[in-house]
């Protein structure tokens, strides 16, 4: 009987023991994916005001390539990879060529000077992109003033934020965004 | 001795005026060659002028219409007043200052342009502007035209502006001080060379479809002018695929023309029945027209013109038949020789 007892005890401990455990197993798994969720997170964050901290005006990254506009082309275009499509678009009357490369979500456009591209704008495609305050197509108008305030302009039908010669253009449609776009102002000159 | 010092004051003047107005012919850029389209408001001036049709607009009438198959296949008098990225107050301004000189039977307008409200770049500005003849027109379309970092009197005196290229003058720049080669066919820019259309990008979303007021003033403006001198105003909208024609803006030119009771030929439409193809018929991947393209389209218009307008054959008319004949050589010289370019590799 006593054996029987202790059988039962050290099952109940073991099966306790085993739950317990388990439960901590548990925990800790949530515990470290949180962990590592907000740790991440916070490199994000770190890794995303190194890069604001290194460009002017408005970015866009895509896959961790920083696509700043007015910079070389040639190294983003480099990390991006091969586009879905290209077209040459030569200005009328004037030596070189604006090119435009189409991606899976977004449009990249260049501008030619002194012999070298340089990136003009950046257009979304799509919702799968976002700009690195957290915008994408299909926001609402509210959502957009939350992460942008409220000091835009309307330019041509958009709603226009401006920093360090760098527009961010964005188009509202009954309430949602319908078009998101980054562009230089140095063409507009 | 009052006689001297007024000699001398003159002379000085003279001296100082002189030397300006030199330096100035040397730094003003030439457009001889590379970026020709520069050159072509002002070629304009030394033509005889009887012309039966112009051409207004921008790259869209100047690369895609040739005034000789006008002429070669339908006695067309006609000449091409195009310059790059012309905007609409450019064409009325244009149109004002070609009626200072000769009264055509029609003027066919392409309505490209509508799509700008305001001033856009001084540089396409200058390629438009330097080249007229000083008028009230000219006066006008630099006040219309100017940006607002633009200044009058830098078309006053353009030596203003130009001042800091003598570290870029060229040979050009002192063969052509004083006399220009032509660089077009009676206002049309001739390109032989081929790169097929494709990958042509979506057309970019718009905040706002609409026209802007002051592109319809000046459309307005075209329309009452070609009225008051009794002229046939045809409203075309070139074949070129980009940049992209918005189905919106088709349907305000066809309002417009409608409304107006205006001829309106869309060529994007056209295609197949005139015959474009764009694999074989463009210089830039569907932009402009090459020479080929360019001719196609011109026996459509000319077609069209000969058909449709009062626009009459002159191929009877000696003196200007005899003119025509020299122009068509100097034509297919122009062709030959961008062929033999083609053919040593330099495109």
């Amino acid at each position: 009987m006593k054996k029987k007892l202790v059988i039962l005890m050290l099952f109940l401990f073991i099966s306790g023991c085993s739950k317990d455990n388990g439960k901590t197993a548990a925990s800790v798994e949530v515990y470290e994916s949180e962990s590592s969720k907000e740790q991440n997170t916070k490199q994000e964050i770190e890794s995303k005001e190194e890069k604001e901290a290194d460009y002017k005006g408005y970015a866009f990254v895509y896959d961790d390539v920083v696509i700043e506009i007015n910079a070389p082309a040639a190294p983003v275009l480099e990390k991006l990879g091969e586009a879905n499509s290209y077209f040459e678009a030569p200005s009328c009357a004037f030596d070189g060529i604006d090119k435009i490369y189409t991606y899976n979500s977004f449009e990249l456009d260049t501008y030619p000077l002194d012999g070298e591209d340089f990136v003009s704008s950046v257009l979304f495609k799509d919702d799968t992109v976002a700009t690195m305050e957290g915008i994408c197509i299909g926001d609402s108008a509210e959502k957009l003033a939350e992460a942008y305030g409220e000091t835009s302009t309307e330019e041509d039908g958009k709603t226009v934020y401006c920093k360090d010669g760098i527009k961010l253009c964005f188009i509202i449609e009954d309430g949602c965004i319908s078009s998101i776009e980054y562009k230089t102002t140095i063409l507009d000159e | 001795m009052n006689k001297k010092v007024i000699l001398r004051f003159f002379l000085s003047a003279f001296i100082v005026l002189g030397s300006l107005y030199f330096l100035q012919r040397l730094l003003v850029p030439k457009y001889a060659s590379g970026i020709v389209e520069g050159a072509m408001i002002a070629e304009y001036y030394q033509e005889e002028k009887n012309h039966d049709v112009i051409f207004i607009g921008d790259c869209e009438v100047y690369e895609n219409f040739s005034p000789q198959v006008l002429w070669d296949d339908f006695g067309i008098n006609s000449y091409i007043r195009g310059s790059a990225e012309q905007l609409i107050w450019q064409s009325y301004y244009i149109l004002e200052d070609t009626l200072r000189y000769e009264k055509p039977k029609a003027v066919v307008f392409n309505i490209q342009s509508m799509q700008f409200d305001k001033p856009q770049k001084e540089a396409y500005n200058r390629m438009t502007l330097d080249g007229m003849e000083w008028s009230w027109s000219k006066v006008k379309s630099i006040k219309a035209s100017m940006t607002d970092k633009e200044k009058y009197l830098d078309y006053v005196f353009p030596i203003l502006r130009y001042h800091s290229r003598w570290n870029e003058l060229s040979k050009d720049d002192i063969n052509y001080m004083f006399k220009k080669p032509k660089v077009s066919h009676n206002g049309y820019y001739m390109r032989v060379d081929v790169k097929p259309a494709g990958n042509i990008p979506d057309p970019k979303p718009l905040g706002d479809y609409h026209f802007g007021k002051n592109a319809y003033r000046y459309l307005d403006d075209i329309v009452e002018l070609c009225d008051a001198n009794d002229i046939q105003l045809v409203l075309v909208k070139a074949p070129s695929l980009y940049p992209f024609w918005y189905d919106e803006w088709e349907e305000q030119i066809v309002e417009y023309a409608k409304e107006k009771k205006l001829p309106y030929i869309n060529f994007l439409k056209l295609t197949e029945e005139i015959g474009i193809d764009y694999n074989t018929d463009t210089y830039d991947g569907g932009l402009h027209m090459n020479l080929s393209g360019a001719e196609k389209l011109s026996r459509y218009m000319g077609a069209y013109l000969i058909n449709e307008t009062n626009v009459s054959d002159r191929r009877g008319d000696a003196k200007l038949s005899k003119s025509w004949e020299e122009k068509r050589r100097l034509y297919e010289m122009d062709a030959q020789k961008q062929y033999e370019s083609i053919n040593e590799g330099e495109y």
